[in-house]
This record gives structure tokens, sequence and C-alpha cells, in this order.
């Protein structure tokens, strides 16, 4: 069975079907964050224009609220730096 | 505005929320029931009811103008909401204001039965459901029963009022036609719900309203003894009654008000079903399904906080305000105490 997996990983990288370059899984991995912060951003942004729109008092709250999201692609960037 | 496109519950939510914190507290009855009726206008002013305490201000008085400033208030409140959402959300929401459409087909039909003016049925309106104004300003000016079934051709009541219209001309009586519209309404309540668990949710507490009015009626049937079949008043879709059991139970009060103890809304409305057997007050029991289902819609809204139903228990609570207010005002010009008014609340 082990054997068999070797054997498939083998066959899979003389193909050239995984991803062996560092820096192109570092990039992958820091746009999928930033794919999810995006769609974070998209509820909360829309709940704070909503709040803002009743109160015009609550813009500060809605705007750090909306961008703490970003933080997820602000911690993926460190990965950039390690590889 | 419109059922199409992706539901957008977030900025629907944080709206109604923050309209929420505006809505009158305990304090603020208290203060209401020790004013006289210029004052709660005067009070009114100065809350969310400004605007239409202002714009209704110059052409009516009293209690009539508090009554009118409500009921506009109300409807821009509603309408807002319908503004907000979009897709899946708006269907579900407008599913439950609908019955705002329901209540002034009513009002017209009865208006136009009874010659009533036009001025005088309009005030009774309240525009808060799906119809707009030109279907609104066609309704109030038609002149026959005959004319309102044909504006309210091509929507969800054209076919059961055109059906209920033949017996109409035949018997002479607004029953049939009062009873074509409810039923309406409620089939289309709860056909075709989404299977999402905050909708599940919403379904129940659909049912639950479905069977509450269902139990509020039997009650007044059974207690007023009148010879009404009560199958007639029967409201489809609620999961507690059934045509024939509702039609069994109504006939005897004690076997009634047992079977609700017993069913799952026991523990809710225990309560008010010992003063019912105690005191014999049908008012108490209503207040406490009314605050049971306010409970009930406010749980539910902090379950599933990014879906319909903190819509819906904001709907649910402005209403009651709009109860509670008018029930003050009504009651300070009948000369009620202040005492005897707060029993009249529905406060939760």
């Amino acid at each position: 069975m082990l054997e068999a997996t070797n054997e498939l990983g083998n066959v899979a990288l003389q193909a050239g079907g995984t991803l062996t370059d560092a820096n192109a899984a570092a990039a992958l991995a820091v746009g999928l964050a930033a794919l999810g912060a995006g769609y974070a951003e998209r509820g909360i942004g829309s709940a704070a224009v909503g709040a803002m729109a009743e109160d015009d008092d609550l813009f500060v709250n809605g705007l750090i609220l909306t961008v703490l999201p970003e933080t997820i692609v602000i911690l993926a960037l460190v990965v950039v730096f390690i590889v | 505005m419109s059922a199409v496109g992706s539901s957008n519950p977030e900025y629907v939510v944080a709206r109604v929320r923050a309209r929420r914190g505006s809505l009158y507290g305990d304090e603020e009855y208290r203060k209401l029931t020790r004013m006289g009726p210029a004052e709660i206008a005067r009070f009114m002013e100065e809350s969310s009811y400004g605007a239409d305490i202002n714009a209704l201000g110059s052409r009516h008085g009293g209690v009539d103008l508090i009554e009118y400033a409500l009921n506009r208030n109300l409807a821009g409140q509603f309408d807002d909401i319908l503004d907000w959402s979009e897709g899946s959300l708006y269907d579900l929401i407008a599913r439950y204001l609908r019955k705002f459409d329901a209540w002034n087909v009513k009002t017209v039909i009865r208006g136009v039965y009874t010659d009533a003016d036009q001025s005088a049925i309009e005030v009774d309106l309240i525009r808060a459901g799906e119809f707009d104004d030109r279907r609104i300003r066609r309704l109030l000016e038609a002149d026959s029963i005959d004319a309102v079934v044909e504006v309210l051709e091509d929507t969800i009541y054209g076919d059961p009022l055109r059906e209920a219209h033949a017996e109409y001309e035949e018997t002479g009586v607004l029953v049939p036609l009062e009873n074509a519209v409810d039923r309406a309404f409620y089939e289309r309540l709860l056909s075709g719900l989404g299977n999402d668990e905050p909708t599940r949710q919403y379904e129940a507490f659909l049912k639950a309203e479905v069977d509450f009015r269902n139990a509020a009626n039997a009650l007044r049937l059974a207690r007023s003894g009148a010879d009404i079949d009560p199958a007639a008043y029967f409201i489809e879709g609620g999961e507690l009654f059934t045509r024939g059991s509702l039609a069994r139970l109504a006939r005897n009060l004690d076997d009634l008000v047992e079977y609700i103890a017993d069913s799952q809304y026991g523990d809710e409305l225990g309560p008010a079903l010992r003063e019912l057997e105690e005191a014999g007050s049908l008012i108490a029991f209503e207040h406490a399904i009314d605050a049971a289902l306010l409970a009930y819609s406010d749980r539910l809204g902090t379950i599933h906080p990014v879906s319909v139903t903190p819509v819906i228990s904001y709907i649910l609570a402005k209403e009651r305000e709009v109860e509670n207010i008018r029930a003050i005002a009504r009651g300070k010009e009948a000369g009620l105490s202040a005492d005897q008014i707060e029993s009249e609340l529905v406060i939760t």
C-alpha cells in the first residue's frame, strides 16, 4: 500500500502535476487568504453600512470592524517571508 | 426591493437592530400611562414618530392624531424593510407583511359594504404590505364589491375572491369574502418555504402563530356559546388543531383549555390558561399569546443572528409597541386609571 502511494507520488512528480515551487505555493496561500478576507468583509461591510445609515456615530466602529478580517491577509503574508 | 439576486440579511438585520434600540421601554410606557392624549402626542413628536405627528398634525387632533400617526409610522417602517431586503429574504419578509394587504382588502370591502366615504376608509388603511399606492388608490375608488374584486384580479386574492363573491351575492353577508382573503393569505404564508435551519425555525414560528390564532378563535367561540360552525373559522397550516378537532373542542371550554395545556405550547401559555380558568379573562389569554409569540421570536432572533428571524422579531415588537401606545391613548380617552391601562399592555 505504502509502496503504491510512493509510486503514485513519483509518477505525479514526473508528470509535473503537483505544486513544487515554494514561491508559487506561498503566493497561492496569500491569494486564498485574501479571498477569505474579502468574503468576510462583504458581510461585515454591508452590516456596517446598515448600522451607519441608522446612526452616523457608528462610522468609526463600523470602519474598524470592517477592516478586521484584513489581519488574515497580513498573517498570510508571513508565509511569504518564511519560504 | 425585489425578489431577485442574493439575499442580504446582514444589512437589513443591522438596520433593524438599530431601530429596535429606539423602541419604547418600560420607563417610557410608565411615563406614557401618566399623560393625557395631548402630552402623549407631544412625547411621540420628540421620538421616532416626530415626522408622522408633524405630517398629520394639521388635519387631525387628540387620540385620532396618535392613532393615524402610529399607523403611518408602522407602514413607513415596514415599507423600509421591504425596500432594503433582496432575494429570498424579501420573499420571507413579504410573506409576513402581506397580512397588512389582507387587512386593507378587508377594510375596503367593509367600507364599501357600509357605504363609508373614501377618506374614512383611507385613514384606516395600513400601507405596509406589497400593494403599491396605485392599487390602493384604485381600491379606494371602487364603489362596489364587484369593483373591488376586479381591482384585485391579478393578485393572489383574485381567484378566491371571485369564488367567494358568488356566495356573497347569494347570502349578502361578508363572512365568505373575509374568509377568502384570510385563507389566501395563510395559504401563501406557509407554502414553498426553503429548507435551511433559520427558515425552518421561521416556519415553526409561523405555524405557532397560526395555532395561537386558531386557539384564540376557538376559545372565543367556546365562551360565547354562539351557534357558529367553528370549522368555518379554521386556518390551515397549524400543527395543534385539525379542522375536525377544532370543531369538537370549541364546544367545550374545559376540554379546550386542557388540550392546549397538554400541547407543546403548554409551558408558554400555562399561566395564562390558569388565569383563564380562574377569572375567565379572555383578554389576559390573548395578551399571553402575544407575549409568548414575541418572546419566541426574540429567542429565534438571537439563535440565528444573520437570518430572517431578527427582522421578524423587530416587526412583531414594533406592532406590539403601536398597539400598546394605542391602548394607552384610547384608555386615557375613556378615563381609565394608570393601573388599569398598564394591565392592558403587552411588555416583555
